[in-house]
């Protein structure tokens, strides 16, 4: 039997959501407030939409949410988000509730509440935004655990002065890991001894306050 | 002087401290209520133009500002409160606002509005009182009336 997904609120992130749950083969139902969202969510094929206020227990039971198995609340207001989540816990055991959050500090409360799964868009976009301003040498960014831990790749450009240095030698700090060297065609695990070269590129998972620490001490010339 | 200040200063110990969130029709008349009957009250609301509503006589605080920002809940000194009235326009708001202030603030008695009495299963668990106009107004039709069983159906209902 298919799963069944029921998104709630937004607009783009909702529509690419549903589009890339519906390849997935998963049952997909979204609820919106607004009819224009509404028409223009309904153009995607085998999608279920829903006008109305998905705060509402009975819009919830209309679109079937007991017999859902995820609940995504993704309103911009965090009040509502909540809410839903809450009623889908509570109201018709849903498993699974996730919920969008603007102001971070509200995370701990929200898992508190019964939310599984917090998501804080603002911090982990605008993380990313700030890396990629502020940080050059740093290919990519994908933040995990709410954005408290990092995975980095940063390419080890000409005339570094870790250039030649085994790992151990690098002083890197306790909280960082280099998790994998990709060396041409070669993907080195490296250990303590392993020498970093002119062009590696170094993936690291790192605490999000070590990391800009790591970064300056393995691209410093 | 002196005597009168400790005085004071013992009966102040004494005063319930309350926050009247949301300062609308509702709210503005409990908050006078409450600074009448000479509670320290401080009312919040996101227009400073609701305050209006207060009577002249109100004697509280007054705090400008959106009640689900951290910031704004502490400068009101809500872990000092015994009792905080959440009587916003919005029953969403309302539930979170009420949900912050017992949890991260540790207030016992919460007190909040609700316009949907459908959204009991969230509030019947958190252990808040909650008002609800509508069944507040079914249950007075029926005092009216004298019909028992109205009111027995709501009994069931809340």
């Amino acid at each position: 039997m298919k799963q069944k997904v029921l998104l709630i609120g937004g607009f783009h992130k909702t529509y690419s959501l549903a589009k890339s749950l519906l390849g997935r083969k998963y049952d997909v139902v979204v609820i919106n407030k607004d009819y224009e969202t509404c028409l223009t969510m309904a153009e995607l094929k085998s999608l279920k939409v829903i006008q109305g206020d998905g705060t509402k227990p009975y819009v919830l039971e209309e679109a079937g949410a007991d017999s859902s198995s995820i609940v995504i609340a993704l309103t911009q207001h965090d009040q509502d988000n909540l809410v839903i989540c809450e009623l889908a816990k509570k109201q018709f055991q849903v498993k699974k509730t996730v919920a969008l959050l603007e102001d971070s500090r509200k995370t701990d409360f929200f898992y508190k509440m019964g939310v599984d799964s917090v998501v804080c868009a603002t911090n982990i976009v605008s993380g990313i935004i700030e890396q990629q301003a502020f940080i050059d040498d740093m290919m990519a960014l994908i933040p995990i655990g709410n954005g408290k831990v990092h995975i980095s790749e940063i390419q080890i450009q000409n005339g570094v002065a870790a250039i030649g240095k085994k790992i151990w030698e690098m002083n890197l700090p306790d909280e960082v890991i280099i998790c994998c060297i990709l060396r041409q065609t070669q993907n080195i695990i490296p250990r303590g001894d392993t020498r970093i070269l002119e062009g590696d590129i170094l993936v690291l998972i790192s605490d999000e306050k070590h990391e800009a620490e790591a970064i300056h001490c393995l691209i410093s010339r | 002087m002196l005597k009168h200040f400790f005085e004071n200063k013992i009966k102040k110990q004494e005063n319930m401290y309350v926050v009247v969130i949301g300062c609308g029709r509702f709210g503005s008349q409990m908050a006078n209520i409450l600074s009448d009957s000479k509670k320290d009250v401080t009312v919040i609301d996101q227009n400073k133009n609701a305050f209006q509503k207060l009577s002249p006589s109100f004697g509280g605080l007054l705090l400008t500002g959106d009640a689900l920002d951290l910031d704004l809940l502490e400068e009101a000194r809500l872990t000092q409160a015994q009792l905080v009235v959440v009587t916003t326009n919005d029953d969403n708001t309302n539930i979170m606002i009420s949900q912050m202030v017992k949890e991260l603030f540790g207030v016992q008695q919460v007190i909040i509005r609700l316009y949907d009495s459908e959204k009991k299963e969230i509030y019947l668990e958190k252990g808040l009182h909650v008002i609800c106009p509508s069944l507040l107004s079914i249950k007075e039709v029926s005092s009216i009336l004298k019909d028992d069983t109205i009111e027995a159906m709501i009994e069931g209902n809340i």
